[in-house]
């Protein structure tokens, strides 16, 4: 870190907040927060003098609320840069620190917040991960009982420069414990609460029971687990040491931990699977593993640079194999335990990556971006005459423009191509490169052109449904060949009349597919198209279709079997219904579709495509 | 040695597919259950864990033929702070109701009525906890008569009924009257020595 602020290519902006993020890639502008510490960074040297006559005591973050510090600090003795902060919500404002900075003059109370834009070409976030609070889980007493704690907080109680320095003394009494006991997986692999593991913890509990029993060789540690992770280089010879030093591994997650109200010990009641037998283990201290968790915060920022989170409320990588380090946002990048939980040497390695991804953009002057973006078609835009703007609302990355009597305006570097505002805008005044409306018609029209009642049409989102349609293939699960597919960027892309046209043709059955709606890649645009087409179900019933004829399905690209099965089931289906039925309905609801089609036919290129066959 | 081959795989689709058994196989056999079961501090041989395990490995005869499906008190302290979310009174339930339908029997004794003397007040029913007492109508010496009935299958032997008629018609036959009496009369004689 000292490197870092001494670097001459490096500024570092402590006590300062992202608030805003405009731009693309190559050219992201930035507005920061800076808050106000109230002492001057150029004139204050850390010297400390003014914390001692500070009055003002409150619970220290770093030491995890175990020890106090005073209202002017630094958050931690190697704190990068060495500066004094003023914690002004504390502070009683009585000058006697600026009395002990004395000739130095570092402590300014005028400071206010100061706003920076900033041009920055890339963007890499590293925000880390916080710890599950166990208090919701009853059964392991946490802050009810003085002397159940959590890993940090015991990383504080043994470490030499912590608030007992390195003396572990427990709270109740201040006296040394002699049994300790580390409860795993608090919080992680729970459903009630995280659901995955957290990965490091098996790790830093071994460490932790490895250092006590160096600083106390008498004492007695039991490790509750329910599996021990030790999966990286020499991970499992260090649990085989701790193992053989004594250190008993109990496999049994504990059901609940009482006190004895005299002493302040801690029964925990766990079944020991090896033996078979529930076992009662009293201890003078227990330690809790309690998972990781997204940080506070983390959502905030995410809507600000438009990146996705996944449903455990990381940030989600661009592709989990291919891509970890890249957002859906070309130009951000991720690193460490905000993309997912993990330990010192992943978080290393994928910061290094993520400066070589964000290095490599920087190294050149142009950059390519996919082509598949969004364009208004000026002239049909009626935002020129009339307030419309729909296209911005719908757009998951804030890419369209739209000012008062002007045409919506999209900036391709921003867009992602999701397609979401051409489906939505209903003067079809948009459109998208490579994916226009009329080479989609085409393609209804070319795989309708024969025995179309015996059809399934399926459109599919390309990440999700296509992959999964692919996956199907490569994994051979069969099923019928009555599917023709149609694939978009994303559901959202699948406009209302494609469904429409398809049913004009007299296809069988139409399905719609997509991402399930945690996995859109492109944010929301799978909540839009759910939308549509829930409202779509509902015309086309009204118009006659038998509604087992158009079907909407979410499948995810590993989900290959599930969409062998839909296609089966569809055909099933389709075979079961008369095909005469079927010729009947499509002809009493085709001038339906005729008349709300006659919008489609306005939108360029589409006419001629219509006109081919006729 | 038991041969894995041999047993019954689709046992697990079976539970799975009764109301409350679908989570029977996120159960990471962690022993939180176990642990906090409250039958098993009276019963050591009971251990749900080992059971839910057996019923997903497809041991279904060993199962469905126990009698310590019949044991859980649907207490639920293992359902609160099972890490699955696992309602495993639910798949004790599932159990019992597929052992019943292949005609396995549930372990005795439970609540005894006496028909002569029950009123049919319907008390009993209403404080069950278990759904196993209903009103029926039926002939008890020569007459017509609404009296109370226990479900056998359903009956925990936890005597809230017992305890509660008004009329003295219904005892426990482990737990009977006559026996609490005698033990309070022990415990006061030992008191007084």
């Amino acid at each position: 870190m000292v490197d870092a602020a001494r670097h001459p290519r490096i500024r570092i902006l402590s006590y300062a907040e992202v608030q805003r993020v405009g731009g693309y890639i190559g050219n992201f502008k930035v507005k920061v927060l800076q808050k106000p510490r109230y002492v001057l960074e150029d004139r204050c040297n850390g010297c400390g003098l003014c914390a001692p006559v500070c009055p003002i005591e409150v619970p220290n973050e770093f030491e995890e609320g175990i020890a106090p510090r005073r209202a002017i600090y630094v958050p931690q003795p190697q704190a990068v840069p060495l500066v004094y902060t003023i914690d002004i919500d504390n502070c009683i404002e009585c000058y006697k620190c600026v009395d002990a900075c004395g000739k130095l003059e570092a402590i300014d109370f005028s400071m206010q917040p100061k706003e920076l834009d900033l041009e920055v070409g890339t963007i890499i976030v590293a925000t880390g991960f916080d710890t599950f609070d166990p208090t919701p889980i009853e059964e392991y007493g946490y802050s009810r009982y003085d002397n159940v704690l959590t890993a940090l907080e015991l990383e504080r109680l043994h470490n030499s420069s912590g608030p007992t320095v390195g003396r572990l003394t427990r709270p109740s009494d201040g006296q040394i414990p002699r049994r300790v006991a580390f409860v795993q997986c608090v919080g992680s692999r729970d459903s009630r609460y995280h659901e995955y593991c957290s990965g490091f913890c098996c790790m830093h509990t071994i460490k932790n029971a490895l250092v006590l029993k160096g600083l106390y060789p008498d004492m007695e540690i039991s490790i509750f687990y329910i599996d021990i992770r030790t999966p990286a280089k020499s991970y499992e010879e260090f649990y085989q040491r701790a193992r053989n030093e004594g250190i008993r591994f109990i496999q049994g997650r504990p059901a609940q931990i009482t006190e004895d109200p005299e002493t302040k010990n801690l029964f925990i009641e766990a079944e020991d699977r090896e033996l078979g037998e529930v076992i009662e283990l009293e201890a003078e201290m227990v330690v809790l593993s309690t998972a990781a968790v997204p940080r506070q915060g983390a959502e905030a920022l995410g809507q600000a640079l438009t990146i996705p989170n996944d449903p455990s409320g990381f940030y989600m990588e661009y592709h989990p194999k291919l891509r970890p380090i890249d957002t859906p946002t070309e130009g951000v990048f991720l690193a460490g335990a905000a993309q997912g939980p993990k330990d010192i040497p992943a978080s290393v390695a994928q910061g290094s990556g993520a400066a070589g991804r964000a290095g490599r953009i920087m190294a050149v002057d142009k950059w390519e971006i996919e082509p598949i973006v969004a364009l208004v078609w000026e002239d049909r835009c009626i935002n020129t005459t009339r307030k419309c703007g729909i296209c911005a609302t719908k757009c998951p990355y804030n890419a369209i423009i739209v000012e008062p009597d002007q045409a919506a305006h999209v900036i391709p570097a921003i867009c992602h191509g999701c397609g979401a505002c051409v489906a939505e805008c209903p003067h079809n005044a948009i459109t998208q490169m490579h994916f226009t409306d009329a080479q989609i018609i085409a393609q209804i029209h070319a795989l309708l052109a024969e025995k179309a009642e015996e059809k399934i049409l399926a459109f599919m989102c390309h990440w999700c449904s296509f992959g999964g349609a692919d996956n199907a293939g490569t994994s051979h699960f069969e099923y019928p060949a009555s599917s023709r597919g149609i694939r978009v960027m994303c559901s959202a892309r699948m406009d209302r009349d494609f469904v429409l046209e398809a049913f004009r043709l007299a296809a069988g059955m139409v399905l719609v597919s997509g991402c399930h709606p945690q996995d859109c890649h492109y944010i929301t645009g799978q909540q839009h198209a759910a939308k549509r087409f829930d409202a779509l179900a509902k015309m086309l019933e009204r118009m006659g279709i038998s509604p087992q004829r158009f079907r909407i399905e979410w499948i995810s690209a590993a989900e290959g079997d599930k969409y062998a099965r839909v296609i089966r089931e569809m055909d099933g289906t389709l075979h079961s219904l008369d095909l005469e039925r079927i010729r009947v309905e499509n002809e009493e609801a085709r001038p339906q579709l005729e008349r709300r089609l006659h919008r489609m036919r306005e939108v360029p290129g589409v006419a001629e495509v219509l006109s081919i066959e006729s | 040695m038991l041969q894995l081959a041999k047993l019954d795989r689709k046992f697990k689709e079976e539970i799975t597919a009764e109301p409350g058994g679908e989570y029977l196989l996120r159960c990471l056999s962690c022993g939180t259950c176990v642990a906090a079961c409250l039958i098993r501090r009276v019963e050591p041989e009971y251990n749900p864990r080992r059971i839910l395990y057996m019923a997903a490995v497809g041991l279904r005869e060993d199962v469905l033929g126990s009698p310590l499906i019949w044991m859980c008190s649907a207490c639920d302290a293992c359902y609160k702070r099972c890490p699955q979310d696992i309602h495993i009174s639910n798949i004790f339930a599932a159990f019992r109701n597929i052992a019943l339908q292949e005609g396995y029997t549930p372990p005795g004794p439970v609540a005894q009525i006496n028909e002569r003397t029950c009123v049919g007040c319907g008390l009993c029913v209403e404080v069950c906890p278990y759904d196993a007492v209903e009103l029926v109508q039926k002939r008890v010496l020569g007459r017509e008569k609404t009296v109370s009935q226990v479900d056998p299958t359903k009956c925990m032997s936890c005597g809230v009924c017992a305890a509660s008629c008004r009329s003295g018609s219904i005892d426990l036959v482990d737990f009977s009257d006559e026996a609490v009496f005698e033990a309070v009369r022990e415990g006061l004689m030992a008191e007084a020595a």
